[in-house]
């Protein structure tokens, strides 16, 4: 039996053998003679590669350093390391409290980003499927939120949750995430909900199921592309924030890793082998999750961009 | 029936205008009402008008800060846009390394703005990595002491800020560059176009729509920036990489000028919502242009 690619071969008439074949659409990676301008790519490929790795040295340059002693890396700091040790990292992972605040940090996470999603889903169903004046109102009013620095509400939230008795709860710092990260998950569900067909709805309108039924058995499973994207973003933001938790969380038990290591950790004055193992510890969890999702992390954080 | 499904559905609404409302636009209005106060944080404070502004106008401390944060993010959304766009187009021609290098180029983003601070404070070290590198390599003359100098600390405080999101803005392009009909860049290349051209009158309109993404977020994420100067210098030397959100950090909870910064907090907020509304209308506009 001939392989497909070989049939025209056959078929084609006896006489036209000797007229020159069509040439084959140039494969670009067999050896071609170096043209110039094959010549330019190649030296761009290798341009390209080095502006990389320039953005990852001092990436790896902190990985390194971190597994080396202090003596070593005092001698010469860019030298080949001698030996390597832990010791390190057993050392700021006591310094930063790493265990409480990897778990407090998780659970401030792991909270905001479940209320946020589930209003944020709410929120959008509503938002995209009533065209009255006043739901364009108040989804303008929710994208007003995208561009408000936390900074400009810091100090009146801080007043509040004080009034509140929110103050140096989980409760107090996992509302203002919600509150602070709705705006771009309304905004999300709502351009996301818009692109579903309505058909579905009106059949099951019909047929007697009420608006609840509706959203949680038609709606919010084809929800979950766009949940996936904004939870890769939101959970990056606010694992990696700083200035909530400095603010609203005093209590040691309660820190966050990134509060816990601008506590206890002077940039200026401590050694890179205590700095760049706290700066790892605080990274690891995202970059465990990152090797992981990698596919669906890149895809999240360009998507939400070119929306 | 249909109404009285529209009325539960608005009902959806409730918990998360609920939340919206008590957490950030109530704050934001009180936020102002308290800047034309005396408040100190407590109970009592009494309406004071523009004093808080007109105090603002006077004080070259705040002036050199909004110069700063202003500066800042200019450099920021040109050098790192300008390295986004170039990696990306660079990228877009090269399909066997594009995936692995975009993957690699992202990888900065992960990291929290306190960890890279972290990282590039020891860089920036007077006897840190980077010296030691440019003596490594004999260019021991161009060794600094980068964030001890007023005439170089801001740039290197934007620097790190550049390290970090360039793959972000890259990734932006690259899928701006995946999305453009292929038959067109065929065409172009069929055409004989050189490459310079083929960016300039084929690829660079199509990425108009990216370019008005990027420069907005990378504007408004550079404004308040927060955690870069805040440990890489702490504002200094002598003032020099104070930002906004410095001041509005320091007066409201350690200065005890309360009101002070909330009206900086204030001008914060005007500065974003001016800068970012006026370029993005501006790109809008371009983008129905070309």
């Amino acid at each position: 039996m001939t392989s497909p690619l070989s049939a025209p071969e056959i078929s084609r008439p006896a006489g036209k053998r000797d007229t020159p074949r069509p040439r084959p659409p140039a494969r670009p990676h067999t050896s071609a003679p170096w043209t110039p301008r094959r010549l330019a790519t190649g030296l761009g490929t290798v341009v390209l590669c080095l502006g990389t790795v320039l953005f990852v040295l001092p990436f790896v340059f902190t990985i390194v350093t971190s597994l080396r002693t202090a003596a070593d890396v005092a001698r010469s700091p860019l030298g080949i390391p001698h030996s390597f040790t832990l010791k390190n990292f057993t050392h700021a992972f006591s310094q930063i409290h790493y265990g409480t605040s990897t778990l407090n940090t998780l659970l401030i996470t792991g909270l905001s980003c479940v209320l946020i999603t589930v209003l944020g889903a709410l929120a959008g169903y509503p938002l995209a499927r009533i065209t009255a004046g006043w739901s364009t109102a108040v989804y303008r009013l929710f994208i007003l939120g995208t561009s408000i620095p936390v900074f400009v509400v810091v100090a009146p939230l801080y007043l509040l949750m004080r009034d509140l008795n929110l103050l140096d709860t989980y409760a107090g710092v996992v509302l203002i995430y919600t509150a602070i990260n709705l705006p771009l998950a309304v905004f999300f569900y709502t351009s996301f909900i818009r692109q579903i067909p309505t058909d579905l709805e009106e059949a099951a309108a019909l047929d007697g199921c009420g608006a609840l039924r509706t959203f949680f058995v038609i709606i919010l499973p084809l929800l979950r592309p766009v949940t996936s994207t904004l939870l890769t973003f939101i959970s990056l933001q606010i694992w990696n924030d700083l200035l909530v938790p400095l603010v609203f969380l005093q209590d040691p038990g309660k820190r966050t890793v990134m509060v816990n290591a601008y506590s206890f950790i002077d940039p200026h004055t401590v050694q890179p082998t205590t700095l760049f193992p706290a700066a790892l510890l605080g990274v690891l969890p995202l970059l465990v999750i990152f090797i992981f999702f990698q596919r669906q992390m890149v895809a999240g954080m360009s998507a939400g961009a070119v929306k | 029936m249909f109404h009285r499904r529209r009325a539960t559905m608005a009902a959806f609404l409730l918990p998360a205008i609920a939340v919206y409302a008590l957490f950030v636009l109530y704050p934001l209005f009180r936020g102002v009402y308290l800047s034309l106060t005396d408040s100190v944080g407590g109970p009592i404070s009494h309406f004071v008008g523009m004093d808080e502004y007109k105090a603002m106008a006077d004080d070259s401390q705040v002036s050199a800060a909004l110069w700063h944060t202003v500066l800042y993010a200019v450099v920021v959304v040109v050098v790192q846009n300008g390295l986004g766009l170039l990696f990306a187009s660079m990228l877009f021609r090269r399909p066997r390394v594009r995936r692995a290098l975009n993957v690699v180029l992202l990888t900065p983003t992960l990291i929290s703005p306190l960890m890279a601070a972290f990282i590039w404070s020891y860089l920036f070290a007077p006897n840190g990595g980077l010296n030691a590198l440019l003596d490594g390599v004999g260019l021991g003359s161009l060794q600094h002491v980068w964030l001890g100098d007023p005439s170089t600390a801001l740039y290197s405080v934007a620097t790190v800020n550049i390290w970090m999101f360039t793959g972000y803005s890259c990734a932006i392009f690259l899928a701006s560059y995946m999305s453009m009909p292929t038959e067109l860049l065929e065409a172009a290349a069929l055409d004989g176009a050189s490459g310079w051209r083929r960016f300039r009158s084929v690829e660079w309109p199509l990425l108009a729509p990216a370019l008005t993404v990027n420069v907005t977020l990378s504007l408004i994420g550079s404004l308040k920036v927060f955690e870069f100067p805040l440990v890489l210098t702490n504002g200094g030397p002598a003032g020099a990489t104070d930002t906004l959100t410095l001041l509005v950090y320091r007066n409201i909870f350690g200065g005890g000028k309360f009101a002070y910064g909330v009206a900086i907090a204030v001008l914060l907020l005007v500065t974003v919502v001016v800068l970012s509304s006026a370029t993005n209308s501006l790109l809008r506009l371009r983008e129905r242009r070309v």
